[in-house]
């Protein structure tokens, strides 16, 4: 075992999984596997780490629905929000060939801007995306390198921003 | 796969990586299938925080909760991926107006 994130960023794959497992319970039917996993790994989460958050878009999707569902998974979760360089950081991590969805996640993990508590990122990224995962993990060194070199010419303001942890739901459960 | 070992009392052990994967505990139930594929072992438990949401809710909020959950399993997978691909972000130069200066230190 070893020490949990203090703070965590969840992708939307995550939370998707999380509102259908309570969609199943509701209905009194049997979740997915994935569902199971992802609801595991959530609860485990918010057992251990206070610092839990989304993206914007994340908490937009759960805004428009039924608040039964949504309500309280909005009171555990804290939107981010975008901070100044997201964007052009998550173009950088497209040349990795990650996704446009998955390069802004990736991007709210180092620029994700909590105005509650203020902070910049998290200490994680907790996804579903076995294949995300598997990419970041194979080009981190590269990745680190390009972010250094990124936030070297932003200037002092940016220097104590930090990539995060990659983790999947089943790390979640294996390690903490 | 994991391999698993009938012991004399027709019991199986579940290796304890797998019980801390599948955040199984004891006294949690699980259900074994009969199926075409041979036999299958399923995790029916509820975790702890599905398990508050659903006991928090009121009746009234059940109610809801119980249409709402029809409505969105009654929908194609094609419209349950509309739902959370809504407002998706841009990552091009003329969305970052809408970025914020990074909180004083």
């Amino acid at each position: 075992m070893t020490s949990p994130p203090s703070s965590v960023l969840f992708d939307k794959g995550v939370i998707r999984r999380v509102y259908e497992r309570r969609v199943r319970l509701a209905l009194g039917e049997s979740p997915t596997l994935l569902q199971v996993e992802a609801a595991n790994a959530y609860a485990r989460l918010s057992a251990i780490t206070t610092s839990l958050y989304i993206t914007e878009q994340t908490a937009n999707i759960l805004l428009r629905r039924t608040p039964s569902f949504a309500a309280p998974l909005l009171i555990d979760l804290q939107p981010l929000r975008k901070g100044r360089y997201l964007r052009r950081w998550a173009r950088r991590l497209r040349d990795f060939a990650f996704s446009p969805e998955d390069a802004i996640v990736l991007a709210y993990g180092s620029f994700g801007v909590n105005l509650t508590v203020p902070g910049v990122g998290t200490e994680a990224v907790v996804t579903a995306d076995l294949k995300m995962a598997a990419r970041y993990q194979t080009n981190f060194g590269a990745i680190e390198l390009r972010f250094k070199i990124m936030i070297n010419d932003l200037g002092s303001g940016y220097s104590n921003l930090s990539l995060p942890q990659m983790l999947t739901t089943s790390d979640v459960l294996t390690k903490f | 796969m994991e391999k698993l070992v009938v012991d004399k009392d027709g019991k199986i052990t579940i290796p304890p990586d797998v019980l801390a994967k599948r955040g199984l505990r004891p006294g949690d139930e699980l259900e074994l299938v009969e199926a075409a594929e041979g036999l299958l072992v399923y995790q029916s438990g509820v975790d702890d925080k599905t398990a508050d949401w659903w006991n928090n809710l009121s009746e009234e909020d059940r109610r809801q909760a119980q249409a709402e959950a029809r409505r969105y399993e009654f929908s194609s997978e094609k419209q349950r991926d509309a739902i959370w691909n809504e407002a998706a972000e841009s990552l091009e130069v003329e969305a970052e107006g809408d970025e914020i200066d990074l909180p004083a230190k």
